[in-house]
């Protein structure tokens, strides 16, 4: 009797296993699940019909029919497992893309190679204690001057260049700042001398001189230097200088030379020169070299200028220095030519420009790495 | 300033070479600008004599020369009209460079007849203008012989770039003073004869100007000259002259111009057959008086310049240049010779508004050695006696005496102000070898600076002087530590914000530029500027004469060249100032941007997307967050400036301040720079960001909630006319604590709603700060946002 109905549940054990074999797809393997496991199932209702049996049969065929059971929906489980791997494979297969293909996306823009250098600049003068100042590019004959020891007849003034604006009624005309020196007189005026014990400020911007050719333009950008205080003497400008120039240059050795020169709202006065070798394509290397190469001028304030702003020069004295930006960016970059500076020509932009998150500092460095 | 190199040793007894010459002269402050010899290009020009001359079978005006090198013979076609038989001259062979043609010579046949090189005339060979025909050598020159040593052109020619404080070193003598004092070798005694003369004065002085005013001629010498003979100047002279960019004349003119350049002093000398008078006055012009100068133009005077006339009228401007009509030519035989003292400023005045420069100009405005009219007239006088023969006169003079100059110096003033440390011997000899006299008072020393040098007037200069001579490089090095100071930011908070500002923009795409501060009048009066006073009076062309009112102009230009040059797409920034007024308050700092193009590029994934009024208004709003702009304080008002499109176009405020204009340009204006798509532009005024009350650099604590947000979606149908963001604004209000959020979804116009209404659908977002809130709460914000809609817009809730 028992081995009977347990042939008989080995034959449906074999036929559902066969069918979960075959089965294509899991809403068929779900129907086999229903048909055998189900409510109504075959397994089921063989189950539920042991009641009828004596307490041993139900006992032997119950524990033979669990495990049937279980060994069924081990194979369910596990075509059911084999289907979703397969899904899963043919899913992944059909949702290939191609990698290629690059969408368009506006570029990010670039920051203008001056704009560079005056914050590297600012980044090497923080270090040694300076800060920024502006002034008005629209001056007044004594400020761009007369304060500067620069009086109406100065030979220095013809060499000036200097772009006028209509007089006023009074016949007094302004000037385009033909320099970024008068600054120096306008921060110098603003000192409380009661409390005074040193200043120092840098102050890069626009300067204007009527001039126009392949090196000069009407308007280009310097960067003046002041230093003032009770023990500031020609040994600390040239400390400051060669300081600037060895780190903005990057270059530890750059031989700086310290020529006697003139302007008149500085004396003693000094040219700077830098080390350089001209190669015989015509192009610079900054560095050690047989030339020299002039790039900025100094010298200690004159103490006409000094009184002329209330200053006693026997007991304040400084120096002052000015540079040219254009010239700098372009020995330092290797751009060749002024004009395209103001062009706004998008191919120069992007391949002398910096991109803005290269921010110019001492300790991320100063040299555009990856722009 | 140009000299050659064996002027320079007339001056200077040295055993040094010219190398060490050339390196000295930039650490005097003398900067070398270029050093020359032309020898070097004449090296292949050789001495040749003229043995045989045959006309040109097929050439009238040339002739078929045998010429002979001592060596060889070599046939020539020549076209100069001097050739002659026998005569020597200047040959180049085949192969030789040229430099006054910039040629190097090829063998060729002229009109049929071969030629082996060529005869040069002196302009051929870079020497003058002159073309007149071939060169004529000594007769007893040596055949076979660079002509660099026949003519004595083996010197060097050196120019020096001299500062205005330097007059001293525009003569030779001055450059070798220097060298002298920096030990370099010793300055050569000046060669002077002193010469009374034999015979008064043809011509005298007579000084017309008020006794305050004899200042602007505080010394003028004269001397008469007889008998003389004005030709062509010796080779020697002609060669100096010629070297250092000096035409040669005839002698007198030429001695004139080779004294200005040996010692730094202008002569002018007057033809006394031409001078009306016996007297030459010195006075002050009358407007209106004319004057034609020896360069051949004729100038109209001024009231108050200083002139020299005769009888007749004006011939000469004191310092700057000799008259035509008295000057002197080949003819000349009695001449009068002037060198004064003149007022430089008066100088420098006259020649800058007559526009006149001359060698002489220069020198005098940079200041003449006072003591030099006497030294001058018999350091000439021999030279022109001893080349153009002849007999001088008495000299004839006016002269104020000049006041000696002292300066007080306190010798420890030098390390003070240089760090360096002079033994005193050794600033004494400095000052000595460059002709300071110095007289020891205790500690102080009273210096009075030579005549030659009136730049000298105080201590700093004393000092600079000594130093100079010292040498820089003894200057110590030291470092300008930041000892008092923590480290600070150099910026202030406005280069901060330009710093954070620009790149922001550029992060958007935005790429930097910098454009002229001024454009033409046209754009100036377009963008409410153009006024008098921002005018340049000397603009460098008709499109940069006024300050710019606005970048946008600058910058519209700047797309117009890109699109020009093929680009399609363009954003550029600029920050920079624009001009009100022409005072330093009226100067405004500014960013700028542009737009133009397509923000979004059709491709295989997306459809193109052109730039719009709303990517600038975001644009501005990223800019204006970054640099510190509270955010609620913002206000948003269509009232741009009228270059904007009136209807797509917004200024923000805070307050009455404007901080930016934002918008279209004006298609108008977009048509004048041939612009075919809308350009969008924005000006930030970020100098009227109200600054931080206090530079708090902690935060408040940040207030968080755990709970899950709830989002409510309405739609209302309003007016058309009304701002959309009024809804968000009122929403918002109904409770500023749990709604943290309003947002439009979407905007619907047309069919399915009435005319002149919109259906705006917004998102509310609400945060439970404490507690989850009831349905009931819920609904009652949803009823108030629908209630204060209703109310304040006449909206209507729509179904969705």
């Amino acid at each position: 009797m028992v081995s009977e109905q347990k042939d008989d549940l080995q034959n449906l054990l074999n036929n559902i296993t066969i069918s979960i074999q075959n089965s294509k797809s899991s809403s068929e393997l779900e129907n086999i699940r229903v048909n055998s496991l189900g409510k109504k199932g075959s397994i089921t209702l063989y189950l539920r019909n042991l009641k009828d049996y004596d307490i041993e049969i139900k006992k032997e065929i119950g524990a033979y029919l669990n495990d049937i059971k279980s060994q069924i929906k081990k194979l369910i489980l596990d075509k059911k497992n084999f289907f979703k791997t397969e899904y899963l494979k043919e899913k992944i297969n059909s949702e290939k893309i191609d990698i290629s293909l690059t969408p368009y996306e506006a570029e990010i823009g670039t920051l203008h190679p001056l704009s560079r250098t005056i914050e590297e600049l600012c980044a090497i003068f923080a270090d040694m204690g300076f800060s920024i100042v502006d002034g008005p590019d629209i001056e007044s004959d004594y400020y761009n001057f007369t304060a500067l020891n620069i009086p109406e007849e100065h030979p220095a003034r013809q060499e000036h260049d200097t772009f006028y604006l209509q007089p006023d009624s009074s016949g007094r005309r302004k000037v385009l700042r033909t320099h970024t020196s008068p600054v120096q007189i306008r921060t110098m005026e603003k000192i409380d001398l009661k409390n005074f014990e040193e200043i120092r400020y840098i102050i890069p911007g626009r300067t204007y001189r009527s001039d126009h050719d392949a090196t000069h333009s009407p308007m280009f950008h310097q960067c003046e230097g002041l230093v003032l205080g009770k023990n500031i003497n020609m040994g600390h400008l040239k400390g400051c200088l060669i300081e600037f120039c060895r780190t903005y240059f990057n270059e530890d050795n750059l031989p700086v030379r310290f020529r006697p020169s003139y302007f008149p709202f500085t004396e003693p006065s000094a040219e700077v020169d830098i080390g350089c070798k001209k190669e015989n394509d015509g192009s610079l290397v900054i560095g050690e070299g047989e030339d020299w190469l002039e790039i900025l001028g100094s010298g200690m304030v004159h103490p006409r200028v000094l009184q002329g702003v209330g200053i006693d020069p026997s007991k304040y004295q400084g120096f002052a220095f000015g540079m040219g930006l254009e010239r700098l960016t372009m020995l330092k970059y290797g751009i060749p030519d002024l004009r395209p500076f103001y062009d706004s020509d998008l191919r120069w932009l992007k391949h002398y420009g910096f991109i803005p998150v290269d921010n110019p500092s001492l300790h991320s460095g100063l040299n555009g790495v990856f722009s | 300033m140009k000299f050659t190199w064996k002027w320079l040793l007339d001056h200077l007894e040295t055993d040094k070479n010219i190398s060490e010459i050339l390196e000295t002269l930039p650490k005097l402050g003398l900067e070398v600008a270029s050093v020359v010899n032309l020898a070097e290009d004449l090296k292949s020009f050789i001495s040749v004599e003229i043995i045989d001359v045959k006309k040109h079978p097929n050439a009238d005006k040339l002739n078929v020369c045998m010429v002979f090198d001592g060596e060889n013979t070599f046939n020539v076609v020549c076209g100069a009209p001097n050739v002659e038989l026998g005569m020597k001259s200047v040959f180049a062979s085949i192969g030789t460079f040229i430099p006054g043609l910039n040629l190097k010579l090829k063998k060729g046949k002229i009109r049929g007849e071969e030629s082996f090189g060529m005869l040069c005339s002196e302009k051929e060979l870079n020497l003058s203008e002159n073309h007149s025909g071939i060169i004529e050598l000594e007769s007893s020159a040596e055949l076979g012989l660079s002509i660099s040593d026949i003519m004595d052109l083996n010197d060097p020619i050196i120019e020096i770039e001299i500062t205005p404080n330097r007059g001293d070193c525009l003569g030779v003598r001055g450059i070798a003073r220097d060298l002298a004092a920096a030990g370099l070798g010793n300055l050569r005694d000046l060669d002077i004869i002193f010469n009374d003369g034999e015979f008064d004065s043809i011509i005298n002085w007579k000084i017309d100007l008020d006794k305050d005013e004899k200042y602007l001629c505080p010394k003028v010498f004269g001397r008469s000259f007889v008998n003389l003979k004005n030709d062509e100047s010796p080779l020697w002279l002609k060669n100096r002259l010629t070297a250092v960019d000096q035409r040669p004349i005839s002698s007198i003119v030429d001695i004139t111009n080779y004294i200005m350049i040996d010692i730094g002093r202008p002569l002018h000398a007057y033809d006394i057959d031409k001078i009306k008078g016996t007297f030459l006055k010195i006075s002050k012009s009358k407007k209106g008086d004319k004057f034609s100068a020896l360069n051949g133009n004729t100038y109209e005077l001024d009231d108050n310049m200083l002139v020299i006339s005769d009888e007749e009228s004006v011939d000469d401007l004191a310092g700057i240049m000799g008259g035509e009509r008295t000057g002197v030519t080949k003819n000349t035989t009695k001449m009068f010779l002037e060198a004064a003292i003149f007022d430089q400023v008066s100088i420098a005045n006259t020649g800058r508004k007559l526009n006149l420069n001359s060698d002489a100009r220069y020198r005098f405005e940079r200041g003449l050695d006072y003591t030099s009219p006497e030294m001058v007239m018999h350091y000439a006088s021999a030279m022109i006696n001893k080349i153009c023969g002849g007999k001088s006169s008495k000299i004839v003079n006016f002269k104020i005496e000049q006041k000696n100059r002292i300066i007080k110096f306190d010798p420890n003033i030098i390390n003070q102000l240089t760090g360096v440390k002079i033994e005193n011997e050794l600033s004494k000899s400095i000052l000595e070898k460059l002709g300071f006299k110095i007289v020891c008072v205790e500690n102080i020393w009273d210096i009075t600076p030579p005549s030659w040098r009136p730049d000298i007037d105080g201590i700093a200069d004393i000092v600079e002087e000594i130093i100079r001579i010292n040498g820089y490089d003894k200057i110590p090095s030291i470092k300008l530590s930041r000892s008092n100071y923590i480290a600070k930011p150099a910026m202030s908070i406005k280069h901060r914000q330009t710093f954070f500002a620009s790149r922001i923009l550029a992060n958007r795409g935005y790429n930097e530029v910098i454009t002229f501060s001024f454009l033409n009048k046209e754009m100036a009066d377009q963008f409410n500027g153009g006024g008098l006073a921002l005018n340049l009076v000397n603009p460098i062309s008709s499109e940069m004469t006024d300050m710019r009112p606005s970048i946008i102009p600058n910058l519209l230009s700047a797309v117009q060249k890109n699109v020009n040059l093929g680009a399609q797409d363009l954003s550029f920034f600029e920050t920079g100032p624009i001009f009100k007024g022409d005072s330093p308050n009226e100067q405004i700092s500014t960013i700028t941007g542009i737009r133009y193009g397509d923000r979004i590029k059709k491709d295989w994934q997306k459809e193109a997307v052109t730039f719009d009024f709303y990517d600038i208004k975001l644009d501005v709003i990223k800019v204006l967050d970054t640099i510190g702009v509270p955010k609620n304080s913002l206000k948003i008002f269509q009232e741009a400036p009228e270059y904007f499109h009136p209807g797509r176009s917004a200024v923000f405020k805070i307050g009455q301040n404007i901080i930016a204009n934002l918008g279209e340009v004006h298609p108008e204006i977009g048509d004048a720079f041939g612009l075919n798509k809308s350009a969008i532009a924005f000006e930030i005024f970020y100098e009227n960001i109200p600054l931080p009350k206090r530079n708090k650099i902690s935060r408040p604590m940040l207030k968080t909630s755990n709970l899950q947000p709830v989002t409510r979606e309405f739609a209302f149908l309003i007016n058309d006319e009304i701002e959309s963001d009024r809804i968000c604004q009122i929403a918002k209000s109904i409770n500023k604590d749990l709604i943290t959020d309003v947002k439009i979804l979407d905007i619907y116009k047309g069919e399915k709603i009435p005319q002149e209404f919109k259906s705006i659908a917004i998102k509310v977002t609400i945060q439970p700060i404490q507690e989850t809130l009831t349905d009931a709460a819920l609904e009652e914000i949803s009823a108030d946002i629908i209630n204060a809609i209703e109310k304040k817009l006449s909206g209507s809730l729509r179904e969705i």
